[in-house]
């Protein structure tokens, strides 16, 4: 375990340079000149060459790409020009807000998809299963931004049960703070349950056409026991793969979420980075998020390893 | 052929024995076969319909657009749905129906065009990758672990801010989001097929790299390549909207289906209807172009077959 742990980090070293690599070259992209983007026309000209110095975006790429590089590895990810303080300190202000919302979305997915998933495949073809398959396809054809007006219009605008917008920290006002997460963590949660449903079905009818369910079943055990204790756990490998292919959907869909409910979270900082044109931001909250995107690919992956030995003992 | 009709299940077993005993065409009676599973996958004609309906859209926007997109009425604005307007008007007066038309258009070229990247310069990366092997193959595939490195949605918002906003920022920035999907797997088909019999003969009679390439590698690669690619329309034009809801992309005036929802959710108490439209054609196109991935998959690629 610790050896395929030691190679999964290693591999992940040249990917991790050349995402470095692409952040970089991210403010190098723009048509034109950088400053002259991030900077409305009638900014004094002193201003825009300073923006420049401290940028470094006077000297000759090499340079930059090592100072940049070496501030990095130092934990520096540089400054918001907005606002002018440090990256990581704009993220760390926004990261609760997007965790808890990630957090409860991921146990109302798993909440509504393991039944459906379950029955779906248990009662093969039956109005169960039809009613469960169309909600899949209904919730992995429906965007994020659609399933979340539809509860904004349905909960928040019509019956008013609940709050649109804003956000109430939920560890410091316990009920006022789910109700501000009730509605964005169920339109994140419904996509993901989607997929989860779809997997766990397809999975689970693979694990029941097995012989080992013949001989469970032969050997007189309930139809409940053979799916809970024969099938579902062999059918939780492939809903494992698909969370972990599924946390790049996740996190672009907090985006919208956290942009729609207007929650003060990371994948709102990126929205209002990009639209503010402050590059240095965009930049190290691309960058953070990657890395993290990363980390939670090899959380999953090693994961693997614990949950199914034949893949440890490979 | 056409008894076959779709979800008629019993007609597969039937079929061997009403067919002529010699079959003079086994090419084209593979077409055919390959046409029927198609047809017969239960949602593909539904499907199909959509993808038509979207394409005349598209394309006849002009004449069939009952409204100037653009015009506006400030005395008509928020009307609910009527016979002069079909699906309402937004917040500025102008027809919903028609927005949502050549918002038809939008959504069609960014998947189309964005796809189209993607399996040109994932293709032709996957090929290199996979013919050249060894360090040019580490480092493209590296290149395209780095592009995956990043959640989709936020590699697509941060180059479609650098690149402007506008359709060919969001169409390049999607197309570098799907490249890698192609270059894998179009590296892996190079790799099983160059192992093949044929192109050691084709090597050994003396034929070129680039002539085995186009001449063996390609043609058989296509079939995955056509299947990905049908299926990434489908996301494609879902990201599209996504970019557009949140401001990149199309930009006002101009409609397009995102850009237009996010307009409308202001308005959702007094007029629902502006989100309705495009929110409705939106999903009805993802779910139809689903189902033609579908059928596309299953005709191609019997192994995934369900």
């Amino acid at each position: 375990m610790g050896r395929l742990i030691l190679r999964r980090l290693a591999a992940t070293v040249p990917v991790l340079l050349l995402v470095t690599a692409g952040v970089f070259a991210l403010i190098h992209l723009t048509p034109g000149d950088p400053i002259d983007a991030m900077m409305a026309e009638s900014v004094d000209d002193t201003v825009k060459r300073e923006l420049r110095r401290d940028l470094g975006l006077d000297r000759p790429l090499y340079l930059q790409y090592a100072t940049w590089m070496g501030r990095l590895l130092q934990g520096d990810l540089g400054r918001s020009i907005r606002n002018r303080e440090p990256v990581i300190e704009n993220v760390s202000r926004r990261i609760k807000p997007s965790l808890q919302l990630a957090g409860l979305a991921m146990a109302i997915s798993l909440l509504v998809a393991t039944p459906i998933g379950i029955l779906s495949a248990a009662r093969r073809n039956s109005a169960v299963d039809r009613v469960g398959t169309s909600f899949a396809l209904f919730g992995i054809c429906m965007p994020n931004f659609l399933i979340a007006l539809l509860l904004i219009f349905v909960f928040g605008v019509t019956l008013r049960w609940l709050p649109i917008s804003g956000y109430v920290d939920p560890m410091e006002e316990p009920w006022d703070g789910l109700r501000s997460l009730t509605l964005p963590a169920i339109t994140l949660g419904l996509a993901l349950a989607a997929v989860i449903t779809r997997t766990l079905r397809s999975s689970m009818l693979e694990a029941l056409s097995e012989d080992y369910i013949r001989t469970a079943r032969a050997k007189g055990l309930s139809d409940g026991a053979v799916v809970r204790r024969h099938a579902l756990k062999n059918a939780l490998i492939p809903v494992v793969t698909v969370l972990g292919l599924q946390l790049g959907t996740l996190i672009g869909g907090a985006v919208i979420t956290e942009y729609v409910f207007a929650l003060p979270g990371v994948g709102r900082l990126v929205v209002d980075a990009v639209f503010a044109r402050d590059y240095p931001l965009v930049q190290g909250v691309v960058l953070l998020i990657a890395v993290g995107f990363i980390l939670s690919n090899l959380a999953v992956d090693l994961l693997y390893g614990f949950i199914d030995p034949r893949i440890r003992h490979r | 052929m056409a008894s076959s009709t779709p979800g008629s299940g019993i007609a597969e077993p039937v079929a061997p024995a009403l067919a002529p005993p010699a079959v003079p065409h086994p090419v084209r009676a593979r077409r055919w076969r390959t046409l029927r599973h198609a047809a017969r996958a239960r949602l593909a004609p539904f499907g199909a319909a959509v993808l038509l309906v979207a394409v005349a859209a598209a394309l006849l926007a002009p004449l069939v657009a009952p409204h100037d997109p653009l015009k506006q009425d400030l005395n008509r604005a928020l009307a609910r749905p009527d016979r002069a307007h079909l699906l309402g008007t937004d917040n500025v007066g102008r027809d919903v129906l028609s927005r949502v038309i050549w918002g038809t258009r939008v959504s069609l070229v960014a998947g189309l065009g964005s796809v189209g990247i993607a399996v040109l310069v994932g293709g032709l990366l996957g090929l290199l990758a996979g013919y050249a092997g060894g360090r040019v193959d580490g480092l493209v595939m590296r290149l395209m672990d780095a592009v995956l490195s990043f959640p989709p949605l936020v590699l697509a918002l941060a180059l479609g801010a650098v690149l402007g906003a506008g359709l060919t920022g969001v169409v390049i920035a999607l197309g570098v989001v799907y490249t890698p999907t192609f270059a894998r797997l179009m590296r892996g088909q190079v790799l099983s097929i160059t192992a093949r019999e044929y192109v050691d003969a084709a090597r050994a009679l003396g034929v070129p790299g680039w002539r085995i390439a186009w001449s063996h590698v390609l043609p058989n690669a296509t079939a995955p390549i056509v299947v990905q690619a049908s299926l990434s329309v489908a996301f494609a034009i879902l990201a599209e909207a996504s970019l557009s809801f949140l401001g990149l992309g199309v930009q006002p005036p101009g409609a397009s289906w995102g850009s237009m929802i996010n307009a409308g959710r202001g308005y959702l108490q007094q007029a629902p209807w502006i989100v309705f439209g495009p929110g409705a054609a939106l999903f009805v196109t993802v779910v139809g172009l689903n189902f033609v991935g579908d059928a596309v998959r299953d005709a191609l690629d019997p192994r995934l077959r369900v």
